[in-house]
């Protein structure tokens, strides 16, 4: 094991506005990146970040923004432009991995548009803006998943903005749900190491491999020794617990995940995508059996 | 026994006087003379068929023994089945004999707990009162409740002559109310969740609709005023009608910001007059609320007896105002309800509702609600096999052993998110029996994975296997007869077959297997705790109802 070779591992993680935007139940993220970094040795500081707070990039290894509503996003906004903004661009710029889930998604791209009133300014992280078209365009609601990276990530959606992705690249391809905004089949929005999405759920959780690349993002960043789950060369290594990128690169120690892909694919199922069930259960399944 | 056998208007009024003598006096009078219900059909059965119903009776209740005594079952259905094989009518017999009339309630939700509101007012109100059991509200449950109470000689005990309240199912309500004509039939909603058994909701609309056409003029219907299909009914009736509604602007769903039950997608309906779309001025519950139709004009009724103000006074309790312009003008009163939900508002309104119809005033209606016991949720305590099983709403600390039901259907909430706000990590070493079932049994099994509770510490029942794993299942049981060829013990076979390919753990499926599990991991003397979701109470209730093992309310009130 890599920790015998290494001192104990730490990672910090900043949770910003925990108070603010803490609707959908986006906590889960942080109890799941917590727990697979402790079952590997890794200890996970979780820190929160509220209104008024500054924000050090240095005392950080990865950045959590949960969903809220849309008065909420108002304040938010603010401290993000006046407060948090220039820590933020610099943590970002300087690849550290960040995860902005709804709400938070909405804010780090260029702005948004409300159904009335003056528009909400973003900090422009990806080059996205969202609208909401008013009441009488029904939400965007219910259980969704999405090609990534060779594989599926699934999650619940419930937003009224449509957000439209400039030049930003997409999270994703929807395969079942509305995505950023129904029309194009994307959803979310990657910049170098910061991941928008829409998808809630939680969405780690059912996630893992998602929950991992996150982790190993960090761990890389922080320690160089480690390797990212999905630099590899192959796309079969969609649980991202593998690497052979080395001898001198170290990787995620496996966990059991049967329940976290029993869970994926029955969402999987439930939302018909029959061909892409059986395809992650073969691909997980078979790693547990031996 | 004459008198049993020919009852009178006169009679009749006079038994409901000696009722109700000790509450309401002065309002007796009129309420007596507009309820007379189905007195007005009654003739005296000659020797013939109650020669005839005599036999049925004593068919009907051999049979339900019998199968009581073999273990058929509860024997509940078979006495109703086996007396209407003898005498087709025997519910109309009996019906006739009822004195103080009948209340037929129906509806999709809230059957149950509205037909049990109303039976606590009437309690209160002094009356003796009959229910048919839950889940026994199909024709036969009905007449089994009726023939259960009658004597050899085809007449209804006296004991038996108690004002009946039927719960019935919505597909029967046609041929019930024109069996037993009821003195109030109440319809409670109509939700599209019917689509599955009886193919679409305008198909239910109408079997009501001819169940309004199939009522006596002196039945009273009481409407659900904020259902558009159920308040519709009352366009079709020539007698009396009564609406209950909501009027509280504060439980309006479309002004609530960021409750998931806003985003529901509404179970609209078309307006019956001109086909054009309902708009809703206010809603307060899937497609309950205040309509109108954007084309001809058709909206809500006014309602009788609303209620103004509602407010979750505790996690499982409402404290609503109610007023009323049946009774005479008073202030709204105020009744707590010992229930949690929307949905239980609007049962306990459908129950004052129906007893005021009844002529029966405040103070019954304030005790019997308030003084409810629930027929589930929260204190609820049925006994299985040696264990005491409790339904709750929500956990408590205390808990050993604990069955959760997680369903995401729409009247519980599409998103499952939530669950990821809620503390488990309390209830992490204080449990000894956790299963996770329901149709979101996976994504609460992780819930509690991530808050620390092991996999070999819970059992997980999903409704139905992954189809993902068919293969490997196919794959198994070729493993199994190929190891049955090579001799391996029974025992080992039975293991690999129910184990799911690549995971650890059993393949159990459904609700029947969750609470099995549940009960069976329970100690004999312990009390196993069930957590559901709204529709997850549904299903286990409707489960033990299925094994006999509810507690029946009109055995408690009149055994």
């Amino acid at each position: 094991m890599t920790q015998n070779m290494t001192p104990p591992l730490t990672l910090t993680l900043g949770h910003l506005y925990p108070d603010q935007l803490n609707l959908y139940g986006d906590r889960g993220n942080i109890l799941v990146l917590r727990r697979r970094c402790q079952q590997r040795g890794i200890e996970l500081r979780v820190v929160g970040l509220g209104i008024g707070d500054a924000l050090a990039p240095d005392e950080y290894d990865m950045l959590f923004i949960g969903g809220g509503q849309d008065k909420e996003e108002i304040p938010v906004a603010q401290d993000l432009h006046d407060i948090k903004g220039i820590g933020l661009w610099a943590a970002i710029e300087d690849d550290m991995p960040v995860l902005a889930v709804c709400g938070g998604y909405q804010l780090l791209a260029q702005y948004y548009r409300p159904a009335s009133g003056s528009d909400i300014r973003g900090l422009g992280v990806f080059d996205a803006w969202t609208i909401h078209k008013g009441a009488r365009v029904p939400r965007c609601i219910g259980d969704i998943a999405i090609s990534w990276n060779g594989s599926t990530l699934v999650g619940f959606e419930n937003h009224g903005g449509r957000t439209y992705l400039g030049t930003a690249r997409p999270l994703g391809k929807v395969l079942k749900g509305h995505g950023n905004n129904s029309e194009d089949t994307t959803e979310g929005a990657i910049y170098r190491n910061t991941y928008g999405t829409y998808m809630h759920g939680s969405l780690l959780p059912k996630n893992p491999h998602f929950a991992d690349h996150l982790i190993g993002l960090a761990l890389r960043r922080k320690y160089d020794i480690w390797a990212t789950p999905d630099t590899g060369t192959t796309g079969e290594r969609t649980n991202g617990t593998t690497s052979t990128d080395g001898d001198t690169l170290a990787s995620l120690t496996p966990l059991d995940d049967t329940l976290e892909w029993e869970a994926h694919t029955s969402l999987l199922e439930k939302l018909g995508l029959h061909n892409q069930a059986v395809a992650t259960w073969q691909a997980h399944n078979a790693v547990k059996v031996s | 026994m004459r008198k049993q056998r020919a009852p009178r208007v006169g009679s009749r009024i006079n038994n409901l006087r000696t009722g109700w003598q000790k509450r309401n006096i002065h309002r007796k009078q009129k309420a007596a003379e507009r309820l007379p219900g189905n007195s007005l059909r009654n003739s005296p059965p000659n020797r013939r068929t109650t020669l005839r119903a005599g036999l049925a009776v004593f068919g009907g209740r051999a049979a339900g023994a019998l199968s009581r005594r073999l273990h058929l079952g509860g024997g509940t259905s078979i006495t109703g089945l086996v007396a209407q094989k003898v005498y087709p009518d025997i519910v109309g017999h009996l019906a006739t004999q009822l004195e103080f009339g009948s209340v037929v309630v129906t509806g999709t939700n809230g059957k149950t707990t509205t037909s049990a509101f109303i039976s606590a007012i009437l309690s209160d109100a002094g009356l003796r009162v009959w229910r048919n059991r839950e889940g026994s509200n199909l024709m036969g449950g009905i007449a089994s409740s009726l023939v259960m109470r009658a004597l050899p000689n085809g007449l209804l005990r006296r004991a038996g002559q108690a004002m009946t309240i039927f719960e019935v199912d919505e597909a029967v309500v046609p041929q019930v109310v024109e069996t037993v004509s009821p003195r109030v039939a109440v319809f409670t909603n109509l939700f599209r969740d019917q689509l599955d058994r009886y193919g679409e909701v305008d198909s239910v609309a109408a079997l009501w609709q001819q169940a309004v056409s199939n009522l006596s003029i002196d039945t009273i219907l009481v409407l659900n005023a904020d259902d558009p299909a159920t308040a519709n009914l009352g366009e079709l009736f020539a007698g009396r009608v009564l609406y209950f509604g909501i009027d509280d602007p504060a439980l309006d769903l479309t002004k609530q910001q960021g409750t998931s039950e806003r985003h529901q997608v509404s179970d609209t309906r078309t307006c019956p007059r001109c086909g054009g779309d309902y708009t809703y001025d206010m809603r307060f519950f899937s497609h309950m609320g205040h309509y109108r139709c954007t084309s001809c004009g058709h909206e809500r009724p006014q309602p009788d007896v609303r209620v103004v103000k509602a407010k979750t006074d505790d996690f499982d309790r409402l404290r609503i105002g109610i007023s009323s312009s049946v009774l005479p003008a008073t202030q709204p009163r105020e009744i707590v309800i010992p229930l949690p939900g929307i949905y239980n508002v609007y049962n306990a309104l459908a129950a004052a509702t129906a007893a005021q119809a009844l002529g029966i005033g405040w103070e019954p209606i304030v005790t019997g609600i308030e003084q409810f016991k629930p027929i589930f949720g929260r204190g609820e305590r049925i006994q299985v096999e040696g264990r005491t099983l409790r339904l709750l709403f929500s956990e408590e600390g205390t808990a050993r052993h604990v069955l959760f039901v997680l369903n995401n259907n729409i009247a519980d909430g599409r998103d499952v998110s939530w669950i990821w706000d809620v503390d488990f990590e309390r209830t992490v070493g204080q449990t000894a029996t956790l299963v996770a079932a329901g149709s979101r049994a996976l994504d609460l099994a992780l819930r509690l994975k991530y808050a620390g509770v092991s996999q070999e510490e819970m059992i997980i029942v999903p409704p139905a296997p992954l189809r993902a794993t068919k293969r490997d299942r196919i794959l198994n049981n070729h493993n199994k007869r190929a190891m049955k060829n090579s001799n391996t013990s029974d025992t080992v076979v039975t293991e690999t077959i129910k184990r799911i390919p690549g995971t650890k753990r059993a393949g159990r499926y459904g609700i029947a297997e969750a609470l099995d599990a549940a009960v069976n991991l329970t100690p004999v003397g312990e009390t196993l705790f069930v957590v559901p979701t709204y529709t997850g109470l549904l299903e286990i209730h409707g489960e033990l109802e299925r094994r006999g093992l509810t507690p029946h309310y009109w055995e408690d009130r009149d055994s």
